[in-house]
């Protein structure tokens, strides 16, 4: 009897959590298949319906892509993304090797300016970097997105204590065989460092990918928009919003990443976890 | 070493530290040193070559300014509303995920959703989910026959509802963390309770708690700083009304500089907002410190 009542609460705070957060999930994506009229229809009395669109159609879908320039958004944060990934790894992984493998005078300058970067909180920076983006000529341009982020202080911390674990008898023995340090860096240290590298390639990707402030203030025009800022312009409280169109902007934005993170959630949380570093 | 090597040596260490040094002080220390000069000048951004000096004018409107002060006010009763919700649930379902219970898995994954939703999405989600005629939360109340809330339209509502939105979306976070805190307890230790006759509760209040204390500030500090810089939701959600109740100090700054083209005095705030962020900040590591050498 004991046993079944354990059973019973387990099951019940199971299906609490569950529903809270799955719910607005479910009805997002499912409201997204359906006709305007129906997404408030089913929600009086909330029933099954409101979760599973009986009826689906693509309507929302197809006029996001045909009237709303969505397709170019994709791209651009595809974009964005892909660059700021590449940018990120290659800068932090040339560093991280420096600071871990070259002894040279002044090492221990640099990474103090970059641990005191970390504190920075960028919402504060962005008038400054606003202006000083402007006047390289990034203003408007995907350039101008992730430019300034690709020297990022997270993604250095973390490869550098990847580097340091790799044993230095792997460098000995190559510097005996006549290896310089680009033959190190390329064949012995890289290979051995996969994993962070790809949970930082992730990570990056995430943040890029879901980039908000930082888009809006650099971003003029609507060629150029990213993803996140088409979906806010379409809730924007100026217009009426049409939910429908909103809730397929935001399915397409965000499954993705879910499956994404469904694959390589080992990866994620641990990278994310990391990120906890930077507080 | 000679001339020769030496300059090699030095061109190696360039080619390796250089660029991300390089872009480092060109993207974050430019800026903080610009932003310092800019808070003492009174200008426009569409012509930001034409301005006047006003010394520390900026940061006396600030003083004065009631809005701005509201701004700084709603930001602190923000993060800490956060934080006092988002550590006991946080807490209870990490606990309840390192038991022995079915579908532990599932429930991980299904918390840590939210986390990897962008701010944007989740705003938008929200806005949606609060409408008060036909969101789901009010119709989910009317089906249960409950009064319906007014929310984001609401003065005294807007700013816990956003607290309630911000609690949804980092629990995962916290809970990931405080997971891998409590995987770090050796079980002998609870064993050990369990043999001396502590039920349940009492081998979280005298055993699992005092372990934690370490993992707990470390997630006060990230939630903190998250909260502080809360930006999205003013935007999609309310335009951080009504009447200023949740214009958070980000985006007061954003609105400040961009809508309003009073960039001076949006970076008099940024400077007063930045240092308020580090000096909680390293405070909070301080006593992280302080309670890791325990």
């Amino acid at each position: 009897m004991k046993r079944v009542l354990h059973y019973a609460a387990g099951a019940a705070i199971l299906a609490v959590i569950l529903s809270i957060f799955l719910a607005p999930y479910a009805w997002i994506v499912a409201s997204s298949f359906k006709q305007h009229f129906a997404i408030f229809r089913d929600l009086k009395p909330i029933s099954w319906a409101t979760f599973f669109p009986a009826d689906p159609t693509i309507d929302n879908f197809v006029h996001l892509f045909v009237n709303r320039g969505i397709g170019r958004a994709l791209v651009n944060s595809a974009i964005v993304s892909s660059c700021q990934v590449l940018g990120t790894l290659a800068l932090c992984a040339l560093a991280a090797y420096g600071l871990t493998r070259i002894r040279f005078r002044g090492s221990n300058v640099v990474f103090a300016l970059v641990l005191m970067t970390f504190l920075l909180p960028i919402e504060s920076l962005m008038v400054p970097l606003y202006m000083h983006v402007t006047n390289l000529g990034f203003a408007d341009t995907l350039v101008g997105v992730f430019i300034p982020w690709i020297a990022s202080p997270f993604g250095l911390f973390m490869l550098r204590q990847a580097f340091e674990e790799i044993p230095r008898e792997l460098d000995e023995a190559a510097r005996i065989d006549g290896a310089g340090h680009f033959r190190i860096f390329w064949s012995i240290i890289l290979p051995n460092v996969r994993t962070p590298l790809a949970t930082l390639a992730l990570v990056t990707f995430l943040f890029s990918w879901n980039a908000f402030l930082w888009p809006l203030v650099i971003l003029h025009s609507p060629r150029n928009h990213v993803i996140q800022l088409a979906i806010a312009q379409s809730v924007s409280i100026a217009q009426l919003p049409n939910w429908g169109e909103t809730f397929a902007g935001a399915t397409i934005a965000t499954v993705p990443l879910i499956v994404l993170f469904l694959f390589l959630q080992r990866y994620f949380v641990r990278g994310i976890a990391l990120t906890g570093v930077k507080g | 070493m000679d001339a020769a090597g030496k300059l090699r040596h030095w061109a190696t260490v360039a080619v390796f530290v250089g660029p991300f040094l390089g872009m480092l002080i060109l993207f974050q220390y430019v800026p903080v040193v610009a932003m310092l000069r800019d808070s003492l000048y009174d200008f426009s951004l569409l012509n930001p070559d034409r301005r006047s000096f006003v010394a520390l004018g900026n940061y006396l409107t600030l003083l004065e300014d009631p809005d701005r002060q509201q701004a700084f006010l709603v930001t602190f009763v923000f993060a800490f509303g956060v934080v006092a919700t988002v550590i006991p649930v946080s807490f209870a379902i990490a606990i309840y995920l390192n038991g022995r219970l079915p579908a532990r898995a599932i429930v991980r994954t299904v918390v840590f959703l939210p986390v990897v939703t962008s701010v944007v999405v989740i705003a938008t989600m929200w806005t949606f989910l609060l409408d008060p005629s036909n969101g789901l939360i009010n119709n989910a109340l009317a089906t249960l026959g409950l009064p319906r809330g007014e929310y984001l339209t609401s003065k005294s509502q807007a700013l816990p509802s956003i607290i309630v939105m911000m609690l949804w979306q980092q629990t995962g976070f916290a809970t990931v963390l405080f997971l891998s805190g409590l995987q770090g307890i050796p079980r002998d230790l609870e064993d050990a309770a369990r043999v001396d006759g502590c039920g349940p509760w009492q081998r979280v209040r005298f055993v699992v708690i005092p372990l934690l204390a370490r993992t707990t500030v470390f997630v006060v500090v990230i939630m903190t700083v998250f909260s502080l810089q809360a930006f999205a939701p003013s935007l999609v959600m309310t335009g951080g009304g009504p009447e200023g109740t949740t214009n958070f100090v980000a985006y007061d700054i954003y609105a400040l500089a961009f809508q309003l083209q009073m960039p001076g005095l949006a970076s008099a705030v940024s400077v007063v907002f930045m240092v308020i962020v580090l000096t909680i900040s390293l405070i909070q590591m301080r006593v992280l410190r302080a309670k890791g050498a325990e």
